[in-house]
């Protein structure tokens, strides 16, 4: 539990909030909508700086395809708002309905879409940001190029251990002219995964491709959000292609017949955008279907090659089996980045405990493969421990001598992300060591 | 002229390694030598003078450390050219999609260290969107990874986007991972002449606004048209990429924004090239709205100056100068300043007492002096090239 939530009505407000916590040196933790899945916005014992009454959208500048938005605008407001434009803001996490942009500047949020258009790095130009000290800065430069540092590119993501955003300054994308939305069925896992590989190495660059398992299509079909998936099937892609309506077809032709030579049952293009719609809705809400399975739910979040999907889905089935847990698999399937989601009962120390060790093993075999820990739900406190298994001592120090450039006591979201020994073992340089090595050889002589 | 380091010691071994890299930094910095970093050189004019005596160079540290077709990702050694990484990938048919301006000669690791992206960034994006993964040696001799090998990672503090245009001041990079596109099975460039450029706004309006995704959206200045072998006429110059539907249908859309002509592909290495040694070169960028505007104020403050070309990346709202260096004077750039309010001016390269008054520094805030300290704390890596930290 937070020692103190506050709740800033605007931006004057959260300045002289954050100021005061800086004039008591106290420690504080801002959140924007709380849907962050790796537990950073947690503020136990600490202030919570609540960002959600931030929801001004303070300009849209339809030319140049720019909007500037207060940090607890919802993502999905800001995309209604443009839509009428003919434009739309690319980042779609599945809790877009909720989540704010703040927090997916915090967190670098993607989304399905993210396998083509790029994450939230490559939407956002300019960040007015409050250091944690109380000084304004301005990152990136919204009407030009950037000259210096990169500190735009540092701060997003940053699991707000950096500052709090103020003001975002995003780019808007033009909607595309043609969307194809298709569904191919498979009665193996290892076929859908093989397709996957398969389309991602045909050059064909998908808006969006996604996973669902056989587990998942079951939960998903017998709940609200049924979407009209083969309930018998052991895997689904969802499939889009946008662009060019000519290319888009040609494009369409291709997977399809990739689909079908890799081993599909069927494959279905969406005939209307209520049909899309229904398509995604059963992917987007997966999460909360699982809820039908067991109380309480290990939402993963790892990345591997693309190329080692069907592999390491496999070894994950084994660790399921060897742990007796049931792994429900929903991911991004065409940038390699796995969800892989444990139903469980919390209450049972017996079955947490096979949880735990199973997602370990995941997180290992995904990192083994080549991969990464987390692809967009941050590190926050979840993974923290699971950092070193990527990153040396010197490169885990080397973020935390950034981080304090941002904020020197590290007093803001304290304790994620980078563990704080690593910030204290701050070993000698390899000139420092090398000096002493030499001196004891000079020592022993 | 040239503002290398008076000749000193260069180490450069052939197959250097990591470690070799690290003892240089560590001897340097044992020493309190400040180093000058230099891949293969062919850049080493731009940036503000560098105090060093000593250059540490890349260009034994080469080669493809990891690459898997099926993933669409490489990774290489920082002394990697372009030119040999566009050879490997393309035996896949796949591409890097970065064309800096300058020889494709030019390592991976000065790219990445200089920011530098060329035409192909409308489609693409710049250098920051397409590194995956680097690792570099700091100023203390330190080897540090950021980011990783997938092409989706939020793991770890953003060291990929921090050492992306950092010039070498706060590591020297030894290896990056990139992201890679399939090499499109149908191409084409086109040329919108521009004979009346009071219509140039409104033929920039329909170029970018047609129903295209194009790869690169140039607009070229009459000299920089001759100089890539076209009609000495204002161009807008547009390339196209896909499956062949998609590249006719964005044909027919462009053809329909005015007098169009199909060109050789070759007109985009000309383009790369353009900027010969001994120019000043220069960046002016404002909203992509205001491009026109942008250009029509560059053209007039560079006017009558034997030898310049400009050229501007469109969609991306920046237009690129380049004229003899003996025409580059403080009170051209202040007029170009002063033509230009509420813009920004970028130079790449310019005659070294100009630096001074044009663009002393660009890291003297207390937030870049911080980071600095905490990847270089005694300013050994390229001193002074992006300008003084206070």
């Amino acid at each position: 539990m937070p020692r103190l939530a506050v709740f800033p009505g605007n931006r004057d407000e959260v300045v002289a909030v954050v100021r005061a916590l800086a004039a008591d040196g106290a420690p504080f933790v801002p959140r924007g909508a709380g849907t962050g899945l790796s537990g950073g916005a947690l503020a136990d014992d600490v202030v919570l700086l609540g960002l959600h009454r931030l929801k001004r959208i303070i300009s849209i500048d339809e030319k140049n395809r720019r909007a500037v938005v207060e940090p607890g605008v919802v993502n999905l407001v800001l995309n209604r708002t443009v839509a009428p434009l003919g434009l739309l803001y690319a980042p779609d996490p599945s809790s877009e309905a909720a989540c704010t942009i703040g927090g997916n500047v915090a967190e670098n949020a993607g989304g399905p879409h993210c396998l083509k258009y790029g994450v939230t790095l490559n939407h956002v130009v300019g960040i007015t940001a409050l250091l944690p000290e109380g000084e304004i800065v301005q990152l990136g430069n919204v009407s030009g190029e950037r000259s210096g540092y990169d500190l735009l590119g540092a701060f997003i993501g940053s699991e707000g251990c950096f500052g709090v955003a103020l003001d975002v300054t995003v780019k808007l994308t033009r909607k595309p002219a043609a969307v194809r939305t298709m569904l191919a069925d498979f009665t193996s896992v290892d076929d859908a995964a093989r397709v996957t590989s398969a389309i991602i190495a045909s050059g064909i660059v998908p808006a969006a491709l996604e996973f669902m398992d056989g587990a998942t299509i079951r939960v998903v079909e017998s709940s609200v959000y049924a979407a009209g998936y083969p309930a018998d099937a052991e895997a689904i892609l969802l499939i889009e292609l946008d662009g060019i309506a000519a290319g888009v077809d040609a494009d369409r032709d291709t997977v399809e017949r990739i689909c079908i030579e890799g081993g599909a049952r069927t494959v279905r293009v969406a005939r209307n955008d209520a049909e899309r719609l229904r398509l995604w809705q059963g992917r987007k809400k997966a999460f909360g279907a699982m809820g039908r399975l067991a109380p309480h739910l290990v939402v993963q979040d790892a990345v591997i090659p693309r190329t080692r999907l069907a592999d390491v889905l496999r070894r994950i089935r084994e660790i399921g089996d060897v742990h007796r847990v049931q792994v429900c698999n929903v991911f991004h399937a065409g940038d390699g980045n796995l969800h892989p989601n444990i139903p469980y009962n919390a209450d049972d120390p017996d079955e947490s405990e096979r949880v735990h060790h199973a997602m370990r093993e995941i997180m290992q075999a995904c990192v083994e493969a080549g991969g990464s820990i987390t692809g967009e739900h941050g590190v926050g406190l979840d993974k923290i421990g699971y950092i070193d298994m990527i990153f040396s001592p010197d490169s885990l120090a080397a973020m935390c001598r950034l981080r304090e450039s941002f904020d020197p006591q590290r007093r803001i979201n304290p304790g994620k992300v980078v563990p704080i020994h690593s910030c204290q073992e701050w070993k000698a340089s390899p000139a420092g060591r090398r000096g002493n090595e030499s001196a004891a050889l000079t020592g022993s002589a | 002229m040239s503002r290398l380091p008076s000749p000193g010691p260069r180490e450069s071994p052939h197959g250097m390694s990591l470690q070799g890299i690290q003892e240089i930094v560590a001897d340097a910095a044992e020493s309190g030598t400040p180093l000058r970093i230099a891949g293969e050189s062919h850049w080493i004019d731009a940036g503000r003078p560098v105090r060093a005596n000593r250059i540490a160079s890349l260009t034994g540290h080469t080669g493809v450390v990891d690459y898997v077709p099926g993933d669409l990702t490489i990774t290489v050694k920082g002394g990697t050219t372009l030119h040999g990484i566009e050879e490997v990938t393309a035996k896949e048919g796949q591409h890097f999609p970065l064309d800096p301006h300058g020889s494709s000669e030019g390592t991976i690791g000065a790219t990445i260290a200089t920011g530098s992206s060329g035409p192909m960034a409308h489609g693409f994006g710049a250098v920051r969107d397409l590194v995956l993964g680097v690792e570099f040696v700091t100023g203390d001799g330190r080897v540090v990874k950021g980011g990783g090998r997938v092409v989706k990672n939020v793991a770890g503090f953003d060291l990929v986007r921090l050492i992306t245009g950092s010039w070498g001041t706060l590591g020297i990079v030894t290896e990056a991972t990139l992201r890679l596109y399939s090499i499109a099975s149908s191409h084409a460039t086109l040329a919108v002449s521009i004979t009346d450029e009071r219509q140039l706004s409104a033929r920039l309006d329909n170029v970018l606004n047609a129903a295209a995704t194009p790869y690169s959206v140039e607009l070229v200045d009459a000299a920089t048209a001759r100089h890539c072998g076209l009609a000495a006429t204002t161009s807008i110059l547009v390339e196209l990429g896909g499956n062949a539907a998609a590249v006719e249908a964005q044909k027919d859309a462009l053809s329909r924004t005015g007098v169009v002509h199909e060109v050789p592909r070759q007109v985009w290495t000309r383009l790369r090239t353009a900027d010969a040694a001994g120019t000043a070169v220069f960046r002016v960028s404002a909203l992509p709205a205001q491009i026109a505007e942008l250009w029509t104020n560059t053209q007039r403050a560079l006017a009558g100056i034997e030898g310049s070309m400009i050229h501007a990346s469109a969609g991306l709202g920046v237009v690129r100068c380049i004229l003899p260096a003996a025409s580059a004077t403080a009170e051209l750039l202040r007029r170009m300043a002063g033509e230009n309010r509420g813009s920004a001016i970028v130079c790449e390269r310019l005659p070294s007492d100009l630096w001074p008054h044009v663009s002393p520094s660009v890291v003297s805030d207390t937030l870049s002096q911080r980071v600095k300290r905490a990847f270089d704390p005694l300013d050994i890596l390229n001193p002074g090239i992006m300008g003084e930290f206070s």
